[in-house]
């Protein structure tokens, strides 16, 4: 049962954190505009659609699944709220566009959690399936907000509270809610549980069929809000908005140390590994670096952060079974 | 041949009548990119099968890709089996399909190109390609980018996808002209944004970080540059900035018409999808066809838009 246990030792914990606080005093180095107020709060705020879909795919990876669907369904999300704004208003476009994506995530989550299905194959086959809905429904014409100075739709993507913009709010206070569920709530250590031994969990007691569909409608609806933010943001939206942000959730969680496997890892620390690949991003332009410079060194810090992990936990830098 | 059809020819009137004396129906296969993956290309299939079905000559099958090389491949075959009279094909990939396009050569199918071009070893087995030209287009942007600021400036660019061809030509046409033309405007850098709005919102937001001065932004598109202003707009920073696109889009039109955005190239897929017809019904009347067509894709701008309509995408 230790792999419930929410402690151990602090150190061990904290490879990402030290990898994070090294690459930010190297870009720092190097231009003077990265560790601006301004520039900081930019990033934030771009971050945040990426950074909300990372929470809820970090949930469904401590679940011992995978959600590769989120990329299509977020086009999905964007292209019905942002159609309906102008069709419905916008106090009634968000929840219904709120239900329908909880409904594809009810999908996955029925697939995956009762029919106990592959999860890779099932997402998968809902990336490609929700495009086709979303090209379907759209007819392949792109959408667009027309009255977009005086829609109050504005304040989420652009809007600010107290000076902070309204996104990085919405990232900030799901972040804090969800880490507060998965580290102190039954439903967390539930979560937990059936990804790290889904068999040991049922014999526990654990209702793992409905844990593994609610993590899927955690997911969707995380998607649902990134949406909100995305379409606030535009104003508008393609038909395939959301190609490839999969990936880059993806890769978020798995910098931030969740295992792949099930069972382990931090809501606050996919928090990390988003904005790490954020500020890669903002870091390499700042710095005048050509795009491709970007997808390498993306890949080679997530090598080095995932093996300063890996190298925290069990205390030496090479496998001792070398 | 049917009667009945002949009959309807003949009373469609003398023009008709002039081509129904020797020319049987004709059979065109078209093999499409992506349709529905974006407004272009679903405006495109519709102008296609409107200009098609104007035409009481012409027979078409329709086919799409999907976006997907192989079974562009597969269609191609189809469509060479079933001894169409022509195929037009927008490639998913111009180098892929090279093998496909040499298999239609030699079985004596015409094969007009259309929108973007086949990689330069197909060039041989086509009979025409038809589409924007989109080096032009490159050069059209630059040209405004100049006028607007007067020959002097601090620019940046924001690309297409990497490696898209439409992306590289707009770009190198752009970046070629400008220098030329304009070596008082200089250009501070150039980062993708993917044809994705926001990703292009995201690229300008570090602009404008690393650039305390930025006069003007050259977006390979428009969907792309209406991003970049949505950026500049929330910085406070879009007042006096000039902003030139490519493939004017709704949101760039009316943001040209609102004064906020300068320029861009007006590219419509009806004339896209027109001309790659009449490209391949020129090809099959034995007419002397050349083997680069490019429809014209003007200059738009906040003096001239008036003559245009707003685009449909």
């Amino acid at each position: 049962m230790t792999r419930l246990k929410a402690g151990g030792p602090a150190i061990a914990k904290q490879g990402i954190l030290v990898a994070f606080i090294v690459f930010m005093i190297a870009f720092s180095l190097m231009s003077d505009r990265f560790l601006s107020a301004d520039n900081i709060m930019s990033v934030f705020r771009q971050s945040a659609i990426i950074g909300v879909m990372a929470i809820g795919v970090t949930i469904v990876v401590i679940g011992g699944n995978l959600d590769l669907s989120v990329g299509s369904m977020l086009s999905f999300a964007t292209v019905l709220v942002v159609d309906l704004h102008d069709k419905i208003g916008p106090e009634l476009a968000i929840p219904v566009m709120v239900l329908a994506t909880l409904c594809l995530g009810a999908i996955n989550g029925f697939l995956i959690g009762i029919l106990r299905l592959n999860s890779l194959i099932v997402t998968l086959g809902m990336l490609s399936a929700i495009q086709g809905l979303v090209l379907i429904y759209s007819g392949g014409q792109n959408v667009d907000i027309v009255d977009q100075r005086g829609t109050w739709f504005a304040i989420f993507g652009r809007g600010a509270v107290f000076g902070i913009a309204t996104p990085i709010i919405i990232f900030g206070a799901l972040a804090l809610i969800f880490h507060v569920i998965m580290t102190t709530m039954p439903f967390g250590r539930r979560v937990h549980a059936v990804g790290g031994n889904p068999t040991a969990s049922v014999f526990s007691g654990i209702p793992r069929s409905r844990v593994v569909f609610m993590t899927y409608l955690i997911s969707a609806l995380c998607v649902a809000i990134a949406a909100i933010i995305l379409g606030s943001r535009v104003m508008g939206s393609q038909n395939n908005v959301g190609q490839g942000y999969e990936l880059q959730v993806l890769a978020a969680v798995i910098l931030g140390g969740t295992s792949l496997l099930g069972g382990s890892g931090s809501i606050l620390r996919t928090v990390l590994g988003v904005l790490m690949l954020a500020f890669i991003q903002n870091g390499l332009i700042l710095m005048g670096q050509p795009y491709y410079t970007q997808w390498l060194v993306t890949w080679a810090v997530i090598i080095v952060a995932v093996w300063l992990d890996v190298a925290a936990k069990r205390g030496r830098l090479f496998s001792p079974i070398a | 041949m049917t009667r009945t059809k002949k009959i309807l020819l003949a009373s469609c009137g003398t023009i008709a009548l002039a081509g129904a004396a020797s020319a049987d129906t004709v059979r065109i296969g078209i093999t499409q990119n992506n349709v529905g993956i974006d407004s272009y290309q679903t405006t495109y299939e519709q102008a296609f099968i409107a200009a098609a079905e104007a035409n009481p000559n012409v027979e078409v099958i329709v086919l799409d890709a999907g976006g997907d090389v192989a079974r562009q491949i597969s269609q191609m075959q189809d469509l060479i089996q079933q001894r169409v009279d022509a195929i037009i094909i927008w490639p998913t990939d111009g180098q892929a399909l090279v093998p496909a396009v040499r298999n239609a050569h030699r079985e004596g199918i015409p094969v007009v190109v259309t929108n973007s071009n086949i990689a330069e070893a197909g060039m041989d087995f086509i009979a025409a390609f038809s589409g924007p030209n989109n080096i032009q287009q490159g050069i059209y942007s630059a040209e405004m980018m100049c006028e607007a600021l007067g020959g002097e400036g601090q620019i940046v660019q924001i690309t297409g996808m990497p490696g898209y061809t439409t992306a590289i030509e707009r770009q190198k046409g752009f970046d070629d002209r400008l220098a030329e033309l304009c070596p008082g405007v200089t250009q501070m850098d150039i980062q993708p944004g993917d044809w994705n709005r926001e990703r292009a919102q995201r690229t300008m937001e570090t602009f404008l970080t690393r650039f305390d001065q930025i006069d003007g932004v050259y977006s390979g598109d428009d969907n792309m540059g209406v991003g970049a202003l949505n950026a500049a707009l929330a910085a406070g920073r879009a007042e006096g900035m000039v902003f030139i696109g490519a493939t004017n889009f709704a949101v760039g039109y009316d943001a040209m018409a609102r004064g906020e955005y300068w320029g861009s190239v007006y590219q419509s897929p009806v004339d896209d999808a027109r001309a790659a017809l009449q490209t391949a019904l020129d090809v099959l009347a034995g007419e002397d066809v050349p083997k680069l067509n490019y429809f014209d894709t003007p200059k738009i701008t906040q003096d001239n838009m008036h003559e245009f309509d707003r685009p449909v995408f």
